[in-house]
């Protein structure tokens, strides 16, 4: 796991993308998400998220912000894309963010906030239930 | 791939020798021919067609299914392609990125180009777990 966070964290001292070609920037987008994936044990370590997530839960997190934009043809565009997220990524990395933002943002996501599973109706009947919902039913 | 390497395999011990055949040939007066097949180097095919044991193939069909959440009745073989399982460029890396994390392995970037089947993928592993 060291030698992985090493030389993720190499990856920090890059250029400013600048993508000739579609091709290009896809190759580019795949070397960002690998080196975001080799990083989530450093992070996980960092902010203590051990109980809260595993790894492939914050992978797939990754991959859906990531399949958000899935639909960009502009090589310019993906390379802005890809510059804000390598900075987000650097934040993260260096411990510039705090966990809630972790957790907030990548962990509970935008499913919005978890709705909690409340015991308080739970032996109430239907027919109160429904009617609380609507007139009609 | 798996399948071809798997049946040139076969095909490379059915063929005898080509140099029996052209001294037998000699020997026995029948026109030469000189269009012999190259004699081919076995050792080093044998290696990468039998690699993979099939407990590395459950482990990666296992992943594979999670990740693209298949129902857990999918056949999913040596043979089944990533990409007629319904999985796109990024699903592959992702895959390739939750093996390497379950057999803290760590793939290269031309390696990681050739994975297209499940059997592929086992194969790489089991030569990267014997590196290490």
């Amino acid at each position: 796991m060291g030698e992985r966070a090493a030389a993720a964290s190499l990856k920090f001292v890059t250029v400013q993308a600048n993508s000739a070609s579609l091709a290009e920037a896809r190759a580019r987008v795949f070397e960002f998400f690998k080196t975001t994936c080799r990083s989530i044990p450093t992070v996980m370590e960092i902010y203590n998220l051990q109980d809260v997530v595993n790894e492939s839960q914050l992978r797939s997190a990754v991959s859906s912000e990531i399949r958000r934009h899935a639909h960009i043809t502009n090589p310019k565009v993906i390379d802005m894309l890809l510059q804000k997220g390598t900075e987000e990524l650097h934040n993260i990395v260096q411990h510039s963010k705090q966990r809630h933002h972790i957790i907030g943002q990548y962990v509970v996501g935008q499913r919005g906030l978890v709705h909690d599973l409340g015991t308080k109706d739970e032996g109430t009947s239907d027919f109160l239930k429904n009617f609380y919902k609507s007139n009609y039913f | 791939m798996a399948a071809a390497s798997a049946s040139s395999f076969t095909s490379l011990k059915s063929r005898p020798a080509p140099g029996l055949a052209t001294i037998a040939a000699v020997k026995s007066g029948a026109p030469l021919s000189f269009s012999f097949r190259r004699p081919v180097p076995a050792v080093s095919r044998l290696r990468i067609s039998c690699a993979a044991k099939p407990e590395t193939v459950e482990k990666v069909a296992k992943i594979v299914k999670k990740q693209l959440a298949l129902p857990a009745e999918t056949p999913v073989t040596g043979d089944s392609k990533f990409a007629a399982l319904g999985a796109d460029s990024l699903d592959t890396v992702e895959i390739v990125m939750g093996l390497e994390e379950e057999f803290h392995i760590s793939v290269e970037e031309d390696s990681a180009q050739s994975i297209a089947t499940v059997q592929d993928a086992a194969d790489l592993i089991e030569e990267l777990v014997q590196k290490k």
